[in-house]
C-alpha cells in the first residue's frame, strides 16, 4: 500500500458547480426576449424529467407529448433508428406525434460549407419548432446534426436581434410565429432520462455483452454545457449519454483511447472525401475498439455515426483489416432489451455489418426471426398490403 | 464613534502581511480566517518551496504567521466567517460566524485578502485526464509529492523516468473563458522541474508551452538554470489529449517548432493550473457589494497607480482576490492596502 499526500484517479472527485460556469444559461435570455415581446418560448410539457448537463445545470426533458423531428439519413439508411424510437414511445402508452410536414435542417450542407446562409438555416429551425408548437408537442430530436445545428440557431437567435428580424419576417409570410424550445432535445436524451423505466421492462439479459460507445461530435462538441453529465458516468469528466442507459440495462461498456475522435462522417468528407472517411472509420475507431475492447457491439447515438462506422466496414474487409463488427443505436439497443422484434421493428438487416452473432449471443433464433419477418413481407409480395403496421410487429 | 480596528479578512500571506503592517503602524489589525489556522493557500496546498528563491515554503508562511501571533496590536479570528456588513467608512459592523457562534466585529476600514483558488481540471480540460489517470497530477499535487520528499508516480509509488509539464491550463483560454495569464504558472512549473531534477536525476523533463512567462528577474533566477544546469527540455507546442497507454501515459499535441503532430510516452504529467477567483472571494466581494470584473475578481478601480482601492470607500483589497498575483505582488499590495486603511480612519479622525 502507498501512502501518499496526493488522491489516485479514483478518489477525485469532481463537482459540477452551475455558478462557476463559463456559459451564460440561454434559457433565462429566452425567458427575458419573450417578457420583451419578441419571441415566444415553448415550453417542456410536463411531466419532465430532470438531468444535469455539463456544468452542473438541470435539464428538463419532456416525457410525452413529443413531437418527432426525424433524421434525413436515418429515414433512408436506417430505418429501424427512428422505428425502434417509436416503439418505445408506443410500449410506454405515451403520446407522441409523427409529423409529415417536417423538413430537412438543411445543417448537414451547411456544415459541409456547401449551402444555405443563417436566416434560411434559422428560418427552417423556427419553421420546424412552429410546426411542433401548433400542433401542440414539444420538439424531440432524431438526428445529431439537427440537435447540435438546432443548438447553435437557437443561440444565434437570442444573440442577434437582426437576425431575429429577418426570420419573422420569413415567419410572417409562412403564418408562423418565431418560437423557440426552452429545451432543445434530443432522443438519447430522452432514451437516457427513461433508463429506470426501460430497464424495469427488460426482458433480454444483456449482461453478456460488451459495447463501446461512440458520443456523437454534435452531441457534446457543440454548445457543449447543454450535454448531459453524470458524476457516476466517467466522474463528469465525459458526456454520460449512451453509457447511462448501457449501464442500466446491464451492458459492459468498454473503454477505448479514441473515443472522443470523430466517427469519419465528417460531414465535409463523407460528402467529398469518402475515402478518407472510411479509412478513418476503420483505422481510428473500429480497429481500435477491437484491439483494446473486443466488443460485441458499437453503440452511438447519431445517424452519420451509425451509417459511418457500419458502413465503412466493407472497405476494411476488403484490404484485409480487423473489422465485424456491428453498429447500433441506443434507441434499437433499449427497445430490443424490451423485446421488440430485431427485423420487424428494429430493422437490423438494413445494417451493413453483420450483426446476428451478436443477436444470437443474446440468445436470439434469428433464423426463427427472419422466418417470421419473412412471412409478414410476403404478404407485401402478394399484393395483401403495402406495408407492415404496428400490429403486424407485436405478432 | 469611528472605530479604530483595521479589519483584515484572509489570513494567506497577504493578509497577514497587511495586519503586519497595520500593527507595526500603531493601529490595531483584525484578521479573521475561516480555516483554523493562518497560512493560506501555500499552507493549506503544502508548497514545498516558494517560487523564485526555492526558500522553504513552510519556513517562510511560518515566519509570517509569527509575525502576527501574540502580536498586541493584531486580535486574531480563526476559525471565523464573515457573513454580513452595514455601515461606511469609519464605522463598518460587521457580523461573522465563529465556530457557531455570532460575532459582530466594528472596524473603521476593511481589506480583503481572500485569495485565490487552483483551477480545477475537471471542469474544462478534461481531455487531460486529471480525474482518470493517476499519474497525472496538478502543480498544487506534484508540490505536494515535492514537500514530502518522495516524487514518485502515484499509480507505482515508483520514481518516474519521464514528467511532462504542460502550461496554461485553465489560464489564456477563450474556450474555458479566462482569457487572462495566471502570472505564476511557467515561474512555478520551471522552478518544480527543477526541483524534480535534483530528487530524480534520471528524470527526464519536460515543459510543454504557448510562451514561457518568466517576469523580471525569474528568467534568469529560474528559466535559464532549469535549461542549463538542469537540462529541462521546453518544447513549444500544446498538448492536446492524454490517453493510458500499457503502463504509462501517451501525450498526443502539437510540436510548433518542428511544426508537426506529436505522440510522446511520459510516466508523469504535471498540469500547470492556473488562478481563479476563491469561492471567499466572491462570497465577501457580495457581502460587502464590491463589484467583480468579468472572471469574477474584486474589480478595484484605481488602475495601475493605486491597485488596492475598491468601489466603497474604507474598503481595500489586495492579493489574488483582485487577480492573478505571485507572491511579490501580493505582499506588496498588502502594504500598500494597509497605508491606504491606516490612511482612510486618519483623514476621519481616528488617532494611533
Amino acid at each position: 500500500m502507498i501512502h501518499l499526500p496526493v488522491l489516485k484517479a479514483a478518489d477525485r472527485k469532481f463537482q459540477a458547480n452551475p455558478d462557476n460556469a463559463p456559459t451564460e444559461d440561454i434559457r433565462e435570455e429566452l425567458f427575458q426576449l419573450e417578457k420583451e415581446g419578441e419571441l415566444e418560448v415553448i415550453r417542456v410539457p410536463e411531466p419532465y424529467m430532470e438531468v444535469k448537463t455539463k456544468f452542473g445545470r438541470i435539464k428538463k426533458i419532456p416525457v410525452e407529448k413529443t413531437w418527432h423531428h426525424k433524421s434525413c439519413g436515418q429515414c433512408g439508411h436506417i430505418p429501424g433508428y427512428s422505428t425502434s424510437i417509436f416503439w418505445l414511445n408506443r410500449a410506454f402508452g405515451l403520446d407522441y406525434y409523427d409529423p409529415t410536414d417536417q423538413t430537412s435542417c438543411t445543417a448537414w450542407n451547411y456544415y459541409a460549407s456547401a449551402t444555405s446562409n443563417p436566416e434560411a438555416q434559422a428560418a427552417v429551425a423556427v419553421r420546424n419548432f412552429a410546426a411542433a408548437h401548433e400542433v401542440g408537442y414539444f420538439p424531440l430530436i432524431h438526428c445529431g446534426t439537427s440537435f447540435g445545428h438546432y443548438k447553435e440557431v437557437r443561440h444565434a437567435l437570442v444573440h442577434q436581434p437582426e437576425l431575429r428580424r429577418k426570420v419573422r419576417k420569413v415567419m410572417e409570410k409562412l403564418g408562423k410565429k418565431l418560437v423557440l424550445p426552452e429545451e432543445v432535445v434530443h432522443y438519447s436524451e430522452w432514451v437516457l432520462a427513461m433508463k429506470d423505466r426501460i430497464a424495469e421492462r427488460q426482458v433480454v439479459d444483456m449482461s453478456n455483452i460488451t459495447a463501446t460507445v461512440h458520443p456523437a461530435c454534435h452531441y457534446h462538441k457543440l454548445i457543449e454545457e447543454d450535454a448531459i453529465y453524470d458524476s457516476e458516468i466517467y466522474g463528469a469528466q465525459r458526456t454520460a449519454i449512451i453509457t447511462g442507459t448501457l449501464q442500466a440495462l446491464g451492458v459492459n461498456v468498454g473503454d477505448y483511447s479514441t473515443w472522443f475522435d470523430c466517427c469519419g462522417f465528417g460531414f465535409r468528407h463523407i460528402l467529398v472525401s469518402r475515402d478518407f472517411s472510411r479509412s478513418f472509420s476503420v483505422q481510428r475507431k473500429i480497429e481500435v475498439m477491437m484491439e483494446e475492447v473486443n466488443p460485441d457491439i458499437v453503440v452511438t447515438h447519431d445517424t452519420g455515426c451509425v451509417t459511418t462506422l457500419d458502413q465503412s466496414q466493407f472497405a476494411g474487409k476488403a484490404h484485409d483489416k480487423k473489422v465485424g463488427l456491428p453498429v447500433i443505436s441506443d434507441s434499437q439497443l433499449a427497445a430490443m432489451a424490451m423485446g421488440a422484434h430485431p427485423y420487424k421493428v428494429l430493422q437490423m438487416h438494413w445494417h451493413n455489418t453483420d450483426n446476428t452473432k451478436f443477436m444470437q449471443k443474446l440468445g436470439m433464433d434469428t433464423d426463427k426471426l427472419w422466418a417470421e419477418f419473412e412471412l409478414e413481407t410476403d404478404k407485401i409480395k402478394r399484393g395483401e398490403k403495402e406495408f407492415l403496421t404496428w400490429e403486424d410487429a407485436e405478432k | 464613534m469611528a472605530s479604530e480596528n483595521i479589519l483584515v479578512i484572509g489570513g494567506g500571506p497577504t493578509g497577514m502581511e497587511a495586519a503586519r503592517g497595520i500593527a507595526d503602524l500603531g493601529y490595531k489589525a483584525i484578521l479573521v480566517e475561516k480555516r483554523d489556522r493562518l497560512g493560506g493557500t501555500p499552507d493549506e496546498a503544502q508548497y514545498a518551496a516558494l517560487t523564485p528563491d526555492l526558500r522553504n515554503a513552510e519556513e517562510a508562511i511560518g515566519e509570517m504567521v509569527a509575525a502576527v501571533t501574540d502580536n498586541p496590536n493584531v486580535e486574531l479570528l480563526t476559525g471565523t466567517t464573515v457573513t454580513s456588513s452595514e455601515g461606511e467608512v469609519g464605522n463598518f459592523k460587521v457580523k461573522a460566524v465563529q465556530n457557531g457562534s455570532e460575532i459582530e466585529i466594528e472596524a473603521g476600514a476593511v481589506i480583503v485578502a481572500t485569495g485565490f483558488q487552483h483551477f480545477d481540471p475537471g471542469r474544462e480540460t478534461q481531455k487531460y485526464g486529471y480525474y482518470e489517470h493517476d499519474d497525472v497530477v496538478t502543480l498544487v499535487d506534484a508540490e505536494k509529492l515535492l514537500k514530502s520528499g518522495n516524487f514518485v508516480r502515484p499509480s507505482t509509488g515508483e520514481k518516474p523516468k519521464s514528467v511532462a509539464f504542460i502550461q496554461c491550463v485553465g489560464s489564456r483560454d477563450r474556450q474555458i473563458g479566462n482569457e487572462y495569464c495566471s502570472k505564476v504558472c511557467c515561474g512555478m512549473s520551471s522552478k518544480q522541474a527543477i526541483e524534480i531534477r535534483q530528487h530524480v536525476p534520471d528524470c527526464k523533463v519536460y515543459i510543454f508551452y504557448i510562451d514561457m512567462r518568466m517576469y523580471g528577474y525569474w528568467e534568469n533566477e529560474i528559466y535559464w538554470p532549469a535549461q542549463e544546469k538542469y537540462k529541462v527540455n521546453y518544447i513549444k507546442g500544446m498538448a492536446t489529449e492524454i490517453i493510458k497507454k500499457g503502463d504509462g501515459l501517451l501525450v498526443k499535441g502539437e510540436d510548433t517548432t518542428l511544426r508537426r503532430p506529436m505522440e510522446i510516452p511520459m510516466d508523469m504529467v504535471i498540469l500547470a493550473v492556473g488562478m481563479e477567483p476563491s469561492e471567499g472571494t466572491k462570497v465577501v466581494a457580495d457581502i460587502f457589494g464590491l463589484p467583480k470584473n468579468k472572471y469574477n475578481f474584486i474589480e478595484t478601480i484605481g488602475g495601475p497607480l493605486n491597485t488596492v482601492s475598491t468601489e466603497k470607500a474604507g474598503i481595500f483589497a489586495a492579493g489574488a482576490c483582485t487577480g492573478p498575483a505571485d507572491l511579490e505582488d501580493s505582499v506588496s499590495s498588502a502594504g500598500a492596502a494597509a497605508m491606504k486603511a491606516i490612511s482612510a480612519i486618519r483623514k476621519i479622525g481616528v488617532p494611533a
